[in-house]
């Protein structure tokens, strides 16, 4: 048992809260409901670069079939400007005793260039506790990308756990307009020690982020006078309702 | 432990003191005072066996299970009771003159003996030994101020009562004590 | 509440007599309320009967019928379960099995035939209702004398009250399996265990749970309770009193949602005397479990002028209730030193040995000779050399009436060290009731003697022993990950009822996949638990299962209708360890409507 094998990621998003149907125990297929913000943060970058980002994430559904939101988002607080914005609804539905299939779309509506995705993947919680999320994509252009998560709660004790977390992201073309190149294209890293406060709805943490841009995908951020790494300190919350 | 059980068994009947010994459990107080009156000696005066010719008095108990139709027997200091025991349960139980520590100990054997067989809730297992056991005359020279009987059976004891000791009369299988199948003798 | 004893008209006449049958009627109001549960370090919103949680201790007499108008002041529709009595059907109060619910506002008549003694509690079966607070309990007088003398009594119900509500603690669950689980393994354990035993050995160690991604620490799903007893918390004290060399019954019944409590009175040896209601012959222990559900009632006999602690320890250690049993007013036992160390799972407890044994071996039609090679099969293993031994011995006595059909194969898979005769004379004999090597078999705290279920032997058998005539399995099963549960992999809502007949004797078995113990509860037919004591196996009404274990049950049935049989935790029972059960054939039963 780890956590988050069942809701991964979390946002932000209006839902409508359905009442667990029926009186009886056990009478019928139960719905269940949740939201989790993995990250919310502050980031403060080696060239002093100031970022608030989000990874979050909503469910609502049976033990067969859930809709899941996730969305992802970063935002420049130094130009006020989105340089991502990433909003998922799958359907999702267990392939497994540790795995779920998902599948649906994706709208990225950063600042600059908007992109429909249709998307396919597989989240669970694989051996030696390690969460999984792996997604493949394929843009309204016909290009086609894939992105691994992958995250270990380590329990120093009970209420302090230090979370490595890693991004990496693939494109099978490139996708100029958006400034993605063939190959690996990107990567983050990530360290956080957090502290459960209040049960685990809210637990406060801090930690480090670093990304990079890899191959071509660097080469466009150089083009354009961009950074293609950066280190942060990070800060945030993790949340649970 | 096969072997030890079968000796067990063979010599239960014979003597329960053996019993302790063989278990090799320390028991003084049941080895000395629990059959005193066959075997003279005792460490407490908790009486002693009686004539016939003395007794005065015949008190009628019945063992139900698990519990003794009377919670208190009052006797003259000195005094020989005949008591005529019959047991009306589907259990096995047991009718014994002793002192609280007497009883406590002698749970411990009876304990074991239901542990090992020899006992069962519903009979004792003596059908092998050569012992008349149809008309409840169980282990009663052996030891006189008791009575083990099985459902059905009756014995009778007949005891000489000392001037003044705390005695109780109770039922030592395991959890009859304890569940209130015992009951307070008052000399007088 | 309000008793009114109504005699009939009839009867009423004739005075006094004892009559046999339901002689006269009793009439009980209960109200279902929202309530405030206080247990003084935290005050929630609940659900209580007559104005209060716990509800009121109802009283019958065996014999009569007993009449219970209850009024529903919910905002939702509600249900009163009696646990544990025999009854009509329709009466059992299960919605959408037994009757459709009480709606708001309405009020429902329940008519019981008392046919029965002994400590029972009752609970409303739905929704979270019951965590939340709405139980109470329920002493039958019996006609006859009982096996056992008492100077006075007292029910000690046990409760693991959660600050969160039922309803949230499921979404909980549901968002993450581990939510409430503050007991796991963390970098500190690693480093105790790397320095006692070395890094490799750690390591191996925690990729073997990590392989199966399973938890030893999975013992309680729910912790972050306090335990209550009479609906007292341990800072407020529920205190009995009793005057030196008295007798007392204590009537403990576990109303929790998910919690097993390990139960002692230091100082003071328990002699149980009744097991779910039922007599069993008399049994002296220091400590004993009480699952989810189960009740039991024993004997204590304070000698001392002095304040005596009830102790209740959850099984997972994660919490504890406390009492006291005092000679005086205001009094309060000293508290005696809470074990911290948690248990641990083994990997007995996810099944590894249980697969080496082989279910196979266990079709119809055992003999006992067979059993006696399976069991030995089985248990070697799992180093139980002493069991062939005893098995034999008992085979050569003769002495256990109807194991050959039954006695040895209950005790199969959950090794057989019970059965071993030299062992249990030295008092410190495995409990054959958990898996060999499991990290759930208990110890007394003081060394001594801890109730087992092998120790349970009815006191006067409720029905002939007879072979089954049929087996049915039952897989426990579940996904820890998705705190979802079932039996034999399917949830209630996806399963077909089980259809028993009328007159059969049916056998269960129950095979626990999972690495969490279940509480069984079948209702309105008692369960004859297989401790291999032929006639003299218990009868139950809740029948727990360890990990790893496999435990075999007999029904006679012998109430028509249709039943829930299902896992008492709530949580397991909320998300799919359930099913209905469908007694066919039998006597019609007469449409019993609403009483009023």
């Amino acid at each position: 048992m780890k956590r988050h094998d069942l809701m991964m990621k979390g946002g932000f998003v209006a839902m409508v809260m359905a009442v667990v149907p029926g009186t009886g125990q056990a009478a019928e297929g139960r719905t269940y409901y949740g939201f989790q913000a993995e990250q919310f943060e502050y980031r403060l970058g080696d060239e002093n670069e100031k970022r608030l980002v989000w990874d979050a994430d909503a469910f609502w559904g049976t033990d067969e079939l859930k809709l899941r939101w996730q969305g992802e988002g970063e935002r420049d607080l130094d130009a006020d400007i989105n340089e991502g914005l990433e909003n998922r609804l799958v359907l999702q539905t267990p392939i497994s005793d540790f795995f779920d299939a998902k599948a649906g779309v994706r709208l990225d509506t950063p600042t600059g260039t908007d992109r429909w995705y249709g998307t396919v993947g597989i989240m669970g919680l694989a051996p030696q506790w390690i969460e999984v999320d792996a997604d493949l994509f394929v843009s309204e252009t016909g290009d086609g990308s894939a992105r691994l998560d992958l995250e270990y709660e380590g329990l120093i004790t009970n209420r302090v756990i230090l979370t490595p977390s890693i991004e990496l992201n693939a494109a099978f073309s490139e996708d100029r307009e958006i400034e993605v190149g063939t190959g690996i294209s990107s990567a983050e890293i990530g360290l956080r020690l957090s502290y459960d406060l209040i049960d685990r709805s809210v637990a406060p943490y801090i930690g480090v982020s670093y990304e990079r841009k890899f191959g071509d995908t660097a080469d466009f951020a150089k083009e354009d006078g961009e950074d293609f790494e950066a280190t942060y300190i990070v800060t945030g919350l993790r949340l649970m309702f | 432990m096969p072997s030890f059980k079968k000796s067990l068994i063979r010599h239960i009947a014979t003597s329960t003191v053996l019993l302790s010994t063989l278990a090799g459990m320390q028991a003084p107080a049941f080895a000395g005072a629990g059959h005193s009156g066959g075997h003279g000696g005792a460490s407490t005066d908790i009486g002693m066996p009686g004539q016939l010719s003395d007794v005065r008095r015949t008190i009628r108990i019945v063992m139900e299970d698990n519990f003794f139709d009377q919670e208190k027997i009052i006797v003259r200091a000195g005094e020989t009771v005949r008591f005529m025991i019959e047991n009306k349960g589907e259990f096995v139980h047991e009718f014994n003159i002793g002192t609280a520590a007497m009883h406590a100990d002698h749970q411990k054997e009876m304990f074991m003996m239901m542990e090992h067989g020899a006992l069962e809730a519903d009979k004792i297992n003596m059908a092998m030994m050569e012992m008349d056991m149809g008309n409840g005359m169980t282990m009663k020279h052996d030891d006189p101020n008791s009575v083990l009987l099985e459902p059905g059976q009756s014995a009778e004891v007949i005891w000489t009562f000392p001037k003044d000791t705390e005695l109780e009369f109770a039922c030592n299988v395991p959890g009859h004590y304890e569940s209130g199948m015992m009951g307070k003798i008052r000399l007088q | 509440m309000k008793k009114r004893i109504v005699l009939r008209a009839l009867l009423g006449a004739l005075g006094t007599v004892m009559l046999s049958a339901p002689s006269f009627a009793a009439t009980y109001d209960l109200t279902v309320d929202y309530v405030e549960i206080d247990t003084g370090t935290m005050k929630t919103r609940g659900i209580g009967y007559n104005g209060s949680s716990p509800g009121p201790t109802l009283r019958f007499k065996e014999g009569e019928e007993v009449v219970i108008n209850v009024t529903n002041n919910l905002e939702e529709a509600t249900s009163i379960h009696w646990h544990g009595l025999i009854l009509p059907y329709q009466m059992d109060g299960v919605p959408g099995i037994s009757f459709p619910g009480i709606e708001p506002g309405e009020t429902f008549t329940y008519r019981i035939p008392v046919s029965q003694s002994g400590t029972y509690w009752f609970h409303s079966h739905s929704g979270f209702q019951e965590p939340d607070g709405a139980y109470g309990s329920i002493i039958i007088e019996p006609q006859k004398r009982e096996p056992f003398k008492f100077d006075r009594e007292y029910v000690v119900v046990l409760k693991d009250k959660h600050p969160h509500s039922g309803e949230r603690i499921l979404r909980n669950l549901k968002m993450m399996p581990d939510y409430y689980n503050r007991n796991q393994r963390s970098l500190g354990d690693f480093i105790m265990d790397v320095r006692k035993n070395g890094l490799g050995a750690t390591l191996s160690e925690r990729a073997d749970w990590g392989a199966m991604r399973m938890m030893p620490t999975d013992i309680e799903d729910v912790q972050g309770f306090v335990g209550l007893i009479n609906g007292m918390s341990p800072d407020q004290n529920w205190t009995g009193l009793f005057h030196p060399e008295e007798r007392v019954r204590l009537r403990f019944i576990n109303a929790s949602a998910m919690t097993y409590f390990d139960v002692r009175i230091p100082g003071l040896e328990m002699t149980v005397v009744q097991a779910d209601g039922n007599n069993v012959q008399p049994v002296k222990v220091d400590e004993f479990r009480i699952a989810v559900a189960e009740t039991y009632d024993v004997i204590v006999q304070p000698k001392d002028d002095k304040a005596y602690a009830i102790m209740a320890e959850s099984m997972g250690r994660s919490g504890y209730g406390f009492g006291t049993l005092a000679p005086h007013e205001g009094m309060r036992a000293e508290m005696p030193e809470l074990r911290k160390e948690a248990p641990l799972l083994t990997m007995a407890d996810m099944g590894m040995n249980h697969r080496d044994m082989g279910h196979g071996d266990m079709g119809s039609g055992e003999t006992g000779k067979g059993d006696m090679a399976g069991m030995d099969h089985g248990a070697a293993p799992s180093g139980n050399s002493a069991m062939g031994n005893a098995a034999m011995d008992h085979g050569s006595a003769g002495s256990m009436p109807g194991m050959d059909h039954s006695g040895m194969a209950g005790m199969d898979h959950s090794n057989m060290a019970g059965m071993d005769h030299s062992a249990m004379a030295m008092g410190n004999r495995a409990d054959p009731f958990y898996a060999a090597g499991s990290g759930l078999t208990p110890k007394a705290a003081n060394g001594g003697k801890f109730l087992s279920y092998a120790d349970l032997k009815a006191q006067k058998p409720l029905y002939a022993d007879r072979p089954a005539t049929r087996e049915i399995e039952l897989r426990l099963t579940g996904n820890m990950e998705r705190y979802s549960w079932s039996i034999n992999g399917v949830k209630y809502e996806d399963a077909e009822p089980i259809r028993l007949k009328y007159g059969e004797r049916v056998r269960f078995k129950f095979v626990n996949e999972t690495m969490m113990s279940h509480p069984m509860h079948l209702h309105g037919m008692w369960s004859i638990l297989d401790t291999g004591q032929g006639k003299w196996n218990p009868v139950k009404h809740t029948i727990n299962i360890n990990p790893g274990t496999t435990v075999y049950s007999e029904t006679e049935v012998d109430e028509p209708g249709q039943w829930a049989f299902h896992c008492h935790l709530s949580y397991h029972m909320a998300t799919g360890m359930f099913r209905k059960v469908v007694v066919e054939g039998g006597p019609a039963v007469a449409t019993l409507k609403n009483g009023n």
